[in-house]
């Protein structure tokens, strides 16, 4: 019981749920096929940062401030806590 | 972990796994018109990049090594390695009067992503080394894509496991931790767990937009202090330092949406994105950022970027100095209230602007320039990154 009070307070699933639920009414709005999306094969608009600036940009974002997080996946340890 | 394929990936050929880590190194190495374009199997991209970090008190140098490369007809393999050479600062991360040190952090990590008819799943483990500090990490993620790929939903969660030390293990002068704030006694080394879930959405909203929103949270228990930093207490004539000591728990959400869009006319990408941050310290954070990319002929791209950060409030037990002892003492500034501007200015370049042979055309190059004012005693920062992306195929 102890363990799912505090799931409920940390993990604040409404948050999680709302979001979900907002996502999947969203492919209602519009479709845009396949040959409609070539400008969202740009570069900018898939992707525009490499793996090695974001993974930087996190790790000194992390060592920096202390709000971390909301980058769509948590970093390791850096040793400057 | 990184799931999407990059430039030069989106082919999909047949290709061995098992081999498929030696054939990267070999393609790269191998001279062009080495190989037989009937030897091709699969495409990959190799990229080395550099990164030099300056303020008043820490300078880095980070070189790196990613990796990217079809393994399958649905799978994609990424591999990272990195050095983290700090080369003057202090161990106590920005305090008053600390002592210069030179130290390097080792990072490793490889992750996995297999396409599916629906989706994708994905894993990533990482490691990272220095010699006061061990960090394990493992992930899995997974992503839907719905309404003809217009809609990708993600949801993925990761357990983290670090091990954390007062200096080099047995050598002389090794700092004893407080693991546990409530517990007098010290130890060699405390550990940290980390627990973290996160869901991401994405729309496309129309034929140049898309938007997107994520949420993360993460549960950390155990030890997150810096055993170096030190807090001031006490008043008048009895004035000492005490080792810092933060609360064992923390449990942190961050909030954050985003949008982009293609202007046809000017061949510009506008990006927005916001970030809200609180967790059970009492932190909260706002983080606005903005970037436009402008395409400049067919190989090259500029883009600047503004990113805002504010710390409008301070943990619940920070403060610049104590009158007393108090259960949780801090010396770190990161729990302050502040604000940093973040701006930069970063140019992309293909090979095939410098008119190099057909191997190298889809090579890309890369600078960036940032200048950081952070309105605390880190001071101003200045980050400088080269970067060459390779494509290559094995």
């Amino acid at each position: 019981m102890t363990r799912v009070l505090w799931f409920t307070r940390t993990v604040r699933y409404r948050s999680l749920i709302a979001v979900l639920v907002s996502s999947l009414a969203l492919p209602g709005c519009m479709v845009v096929r396949a040959n409609q999306r070539e400008f969202h094969a740009k570069r900018a608009m898939t992707n525009d940062r490499d793996p090695g600036e974001v993974r930087f940009g996190q790790h000194a974002t992390g060592s920096r401030e202390g709000a971390d997080g909301g980058t769509g996946q948590p970093g390791g340890g850096c040793g400057c806590n | 972990m990184r799931l999407q394929l990059g430039p030069g990936t989106t082919g999909r050929r047949p290709a061995r796994p098992a081999a498929a880590a030696a054939l990267v190194a070999l393609a790269v190495l191998a001279p062009p018109g080495a190989r037989r374009a009937s030897e091709a199997h699969a495409d990959g991209t190799l990229s080395m990049r550099g990164v030099y970090y300056k303020e008043r008190a820490t300078r880095v140098m980070q070189p790196m090594l990613d990796g990217a490369f079809e393994a399958g007809e649905r799978g994609l393999v990424t591999a990272h390695l990195l050095v983290d050479a700090i080369t003057s600062a202090s161990q106590s991360s920005g305090a008053v009067a600390a002592e210069p040190f030179t130290e390097r952090r080792y990072e490793g990590g490889v992750g996995y992503a297999h396409q599916l008819s629906v989706g994708k799943l994905g894993a990533e483990v990482k490691y990272s080394t220095e010699p006061d500090y061990k960090s394990l990490y493992a992930g899995l993620r997974a992503e839907a894509e719905l309404a003809q790929k217009n809609t990708v939903l993600g949801l993925g969660g990761g357990l983290g496991r670090d091990t954390v030390s007062g200096g080099p293990a047995s050598g002389l002068g090794q700092l004893l931790l407080q693991c546990d704030p409530q517990v007098e006694q010290e130890q060699d080394e405390c550990s940290l767990h980390t627990y973290a879930v996160f869901a991401s959405a994405s729309q496309i909203v129309s034929r140049t937009a898309v938007i997107g929103v994520s949420a993360d949270f993460a549960a950390l228990r155990g030890y997150q202090s810096n055993p170096y930093r030190s807090a001031i207490v006490g008043a008048g004539t009895s004035i000492g330092t005490l080792r810092e000591r933060h609360p064992d728990q923390r449990n942190r959400t961050a909030l954050a949406a985003s949008a982009r869009y293609y202007v046809r006319q000017t061949q510009t990408t506008l990006i927005g994105a916001y970030r809200y941050y609180r967790d059970d310290w009492k932190i909260r954070a706002h983080t606005p950022e903005l970037r436009a990319v402008q395409l400049i002929g067919e190989a090259a791209d500029a883009t600047l970027r503004y990113r805002f950060h504010a710390q409008t409030q301070k943990a619940f037990f920070y403060e610049e100095r104590y009158l007393m002892e108090q259960p949780f003492l801090s010396d770190d500034i990161k729990l302050s209230k502040f604000t940093t501007h973040t701006l930069e200015a970063k140019l992309g370049v293909r090979g095939e602007a410098f008119g190099v042979p057909e191997r190298w055309a889809g090579a890309r190059l890369e600078a960036i320039l940032q200048y950081v004012i952070q309105n605390n005693r880190f001071g101003n920062a200045i980050v400088a990154h080269a970067a060459l992306t390779i494509p290559f195929t094995y």
